[in-house]
């Protein structure tokens, strides 16, 4: 499909569409040249798929400890149960498949509700300039220079135990960054000419901002939320595993979190700790190659010559 | 004030000021050889070494080991026997008694112990209400009658008399603090009057000991003790196993089971590693409790109001799947709370009054009491529709089996039409909830002391919370005038016997109303090595710990064995790297966060 051959009778937004369908099929043909970005991306399709099928072909209940009386405690993987089972003789397999979805889901929410909170304030802080900027800006350091992880561990033991407070400590400690860099891109396009044009037409406030600024900044956006998808998951991970997550709801953390309650390092039952563990290696793994793949492709800047 | 883990976030963020502003620096290290240590290991430091302030065990064990009592307990059954004091005489009233101290009592500084040390502890202590003192010296008034003889006189009958079991204090120290706010004193003194006294405090990494050498029973056979603390009960473990310490407190229970089948003889005993295992009961518990409602604060469930639905809570939770499954059978079962580690006290409930797991019987109590399951969506609802048989748990995060305990109790209850919302709280969190009366149950424990009167107390009306500002022990909301009126009567009973049987009717009243479920009584997990030193007791005998007992026995009754290998210090630290390199990469890494995870989560008791 070629650009020209759509243009006679388009319509504007039309021929905004299929630039932006070109642009994709640019960056998707830059993306599969990078062997080891293809390979991560179907690593993380594959745990999501697995996230997403697994209330489909398994039953919850058949790990809660009221199901597991039966069960072999503390047994090594083996043909029944392929990843063994706990210290409650629940299967370590059907926790990991289960905990992959909370892992996920808030990796994703949070990293949502870091990159809103982080490109709102930067689109503020760099389109309006002057005091707002600099009132911005120093809410932006002052969270940049608090230390991350003890101001996570205060406020998820302050806050109600839920996935949720668990998202929000994430949102709120982590988004300074995505602030900072989508602050400086506004400014870099604010000066351009076109926006200059725009605003000389008439273009109001709104116009400028959603127009113009938004769709300039997004494919940055867009990258550092990859690339923060994974601290997000290891925040999750990190916070679980102090005991801070929401014990009702396993995630990987939280099968860490239970594997150090029942020693399973010191006696030695590696299947409870290693699975979770290198899970959480994987996905994070593949996320940060993905990420930097993507946005060496969306950033012009970051592109090898 | 014995309450498992009771304020601990408190106690560390105290032990963290006192870290800044109160270590004692003290001599350097002792020759090595010359030295017969005895290391324990632990997981949870000292509050403080203030006996009027403190309330953890760790710091018990301190106060046991530095002050000695007037009358002492035996170490196997807790009998009232002569400490500083050789004998005593009763008036004939019964509320009068005159104890005769040894002769030539001194405290480790050398100065004498006299009657006025006694006096001025007790009468100083009641004035002030001191924590640790004032349960027992409340009416107690004590004179000096001269430097050997101290006349106690209470203002009410006393069934705890002629026990004098405070902590006396040297008044040559004490006096000054007192003067002021004793509760702020460092108390960093070491002055004593028992076997051991406090050396140095290095807070977060362990304390020491060194023996008194003016003991009224002689200087002990072991020249110091250390307690050195561990954030992670594996490494605990790991290093008794490799000798670096000769006995370990509150093993974690999956390593404790792993390390008592190696235990071939009926006196778990272990010739290949020399490591004795001991689950040392002190009638401490762990209980469901459901909100009463009687303080009129918060917005408890009102289902639970009606005793049917109490006992259904009861009879649908199996509670020997539980012990087995989740305390892994370490501790016992029992019907009823623990008021001592003296099993006298423990009433045997009828078996028609026994609550025993039987979902069908609970089934049919909630049926019959109306709430049915009228909307179909598997949980019942109250009588008049007006709501569902939700109740909210309330989950500790300080216990390693707390997960265990709600997936089974909540899964259990799901089964007769029961739901339940639970949210975890850290122990400081879930004080608060509990004194807003804002729950329907929680599961926590307490451990006793040896006279029953205190945690029997626990349980009256007057200790239902009705100011948030101000919580109170009743942390089930529950009031009972027939119990009060039996508590009241024990208090002043000086017939053992009666006392014994009176204490039976309020334990089987409390089981009765089931505002607590008590789940299992919990069990101390311990273990020693038996190649260094003999004389370990267990306190009381065969059920009890060796370690962080009632009155500490062990240590003063231990003796270095002729073939030990001496002071091990050396051995340590070359274990100690090992341990690391084998450890590797991922345990430093993981290290950052045990030390943290482990703050928020001791498991210990108060």
């Amino acid at each position: 499909m070629s650009v020209e051959a759509d243009l006679p009778l388009a319509s504007p937004r039309s021929i905004r569409w299929s630039r932006r369908r070109a642009s994709l099929a640019e960056t998707g043909r830059r993306i599969r040249k990078d062997r080891l970005a293809v390979i991560a991306l179907l690593v993380l399709i594959g745990f999501v798929l697995l996230a997403i099928i697994t209330p489909w072909i398994t039953d919850r209940a058949d790990f809660n400890a009221i199901n597991t009386g039966n069960n072999p405690t503390n047994q090594p993987p083996n043909g029944d149960y392929l990843l063994g089972t706990d210290r409650y003789g629940r299967s370590v397999a059907l926790q990991l498949m289960w905990g992959a979805r909370v892992s996920l889901f808030v990796g994703f929410v949070a990293t949502v509700l870091t990159i809103v909170i982080g490109v709102l304030i930067g689109l503020a802080a760099g389109f309006f300039g002057g005091w707002i900027d600099a009132l911005l800006m120093r809410i932006t350091d002052w969270f940049l220079v608090i230390p991350f992880l003890p101001t996570a561990i205060v406020l998820a033991a302050v806050l109600e135990r839920s996935l949720w407070t668990v998202v929000l400590v994430i949102g709120i400690t982590s988004w300074p960054s995505s602030a900072r860099l989508v602050r400086s891109q506004v400014l870099s396009v604010r000066e351009r000419l076109y926006v200059d044009r725009a605003r000389a037409l008439g273009a109001g406030r709104l116009h400028i901002v959603g127009r113009h600024i938004l769709p300039n900044v997004t494919p940055l956006i867009l990258a550092s939320a990859t690339l923060a998808v994974p601290i997000s998951i290891l925040t999750e991970t990190t916070l679980s595993f102090l005991g801070l997550g929401d014990p009702t709801s396993i995630s990987w953390g939280g099968m860490l979190d239970q594997a150090q309650q029942s020693s399973a390092v010191t006696a030695g039952h590696w299947w409870y700790y290693l699975p979770p563990g290198i899970a959480i290696m994987l996905v994070v793994l593949a996320f940060t190659i993905f990420g930097r793949a993507l946005e060496e492709v969306l950033d012009p800047r970051l592109r090898a010559r | 004030m014995k309450r498992q883990s009771w304020g601990i976030a408190l106690a560390v963020a105290a032990g963290g000021l006192i870290v800044g502003t109160t270590q004692v620096t003290t001599t350097g290290a002792s020759s090595p050889g010359a030295t017969v240590t005895l290391t324990v290991g632990l997981q949870q430091d000292l509050d403080t070494p203030n006996v009027t302030a403190g309330y953890l065990v760790a710091s018990y064990e301190l106060w046991n080991l530095q002050y000695a009592t007037l009358t002492d307990k035996a170490a196997n059954d807790f009998a009232t026997i002569p400490g500083l004091a050789e004998s005593w005489t009763a008036s004939n009233d019964g509320l009068t008694y005159t104890y005769t101290l040894r002769d030539g009592l001194k405290w480790s500084d050398d100065q004498p112990l006299t009657a006025e040390d006694v006096a001025w502890t007790i009468n100083t202590s009641r004035d002030q209400v001191w924590l640790n003192h004032s349960a027992v010296t409340a009416n107690l008034t004590a004179v000096a009658l001269d430097d050997r003889t101290v006349e106690i006189t209470s203002a009410v009958p006393d069934p705890k008399l002629p026990t004098m079991d405070v902590y006396i204090l040297p008044k040559h120290i004490w006096e000054e603090p007192a003067a002021g706010d004793v509760t702020t004193y460092e108390a960093l003194d070491g002055v004593g009057s028992g076997p051991f006294t406090l050396k140095e405090w290095k807070p977060g990494q362990e304390w020491t000991m060194e023996a008194n050498p003016n003991y009224w029973q002689g200087v002990a056979a072991i020249d110091q003790v250390v307690f050195r603390l561990y954030t992670d009960g594996g490494a605990m473990a790991a290093a008794l196993e490799n000798g670096e310490i000769d006995a370990a407190h509150n093993l974690p229970a999956e390593l404790f089971v792993e390390m008592s089948k190696h235990v071939p003889s009926p006196d778990l005993r272990d010739g290949e590693q020399g490591i004795v295992t001991v689950a040392g009961e002190q009638g401490g518990f762990t209980e469901l409790a459901m909100n009463g409602m009687a303080g009129g604060l918060g917005d408890g469930h009102p289902a639970l109001l009606d005793i049917d639905v109490r006992h259904a809570v009861a009879l649908a939770i199996n509670r020997d799947e539980l012990f087995e499954r989740v305390a892994l059978g370490i501790g016992t079962q029992r019907d009823t709370l623990g008021v001592s580690p003296n099993t006298e006290w423990n009433p045997e409930i009828p078996a028609d009054q026994q609550l025993n797991y039987d979902p069908a019987k609970a089934n049919e109590l909630l049926d019959n009491g109306g709430y049915l399951d009228t909307d179909g969506d598997g949980v019942r609802e109250m009588p008049d529709g007006s709501r569902s048989l939700t109740f909210r748990y309330a989950e500790r995060s300080e216990s390693t089996q707390a997960e265990g305990i709600r997936e089974l109790v909540t899964g259990w209850l799901a089964e007769v039409g029961i739901a339940t919302e639970v949210s975890v709280y850290d122990d400081t969190q879930l004080t608060d909830i509990i004194a807003s009366g804002e729950y329907d149950m929680f599961v926590w424990g307490w451990t006793p002391f040896v006279d029953p009167d205190t945690l029997l107390s626990y349980f009256k009306c007057d200790q239902v919370t009705t100011d948030v500002a101000n919580p109170l022990y009743n942390d089930a909301n529950w009031c009972s005038p027939e119990y009060d009126a039996l508590y009241a009567e024990q208090n002043q009973e000086l017939d053992h016997a009666r006392r014994v049987e009176i204490v039976h009717e309020m334990l089987t009243l409390f089981h009765n109303e089931s505002t607590y479920v008590v789940l299992y009584h919990d069990a101390e997990t311990q273990a020693y090595r038996t190649d260094r030193f003999e004389g370990w007791l267990r306190q009381p005998a065969d059920i009890g710990p060796v370690l962080f007992s009632n009155s500490s026995p062990t240590y003063y009754n231990l003796k270095p064995l002729a073939g030990g290998t001496g002071d091990d210090s050396g051995d340590s630290s070359t274990a100690m790297t090992i341990l690391l390199i084998a450890g590797g990469v991922a345990v430093l890494a993981a290290a950052g966060f045990v030390v943290i995870r482990s703050r928020s989560r001791r498991d210990e008791r108060d």
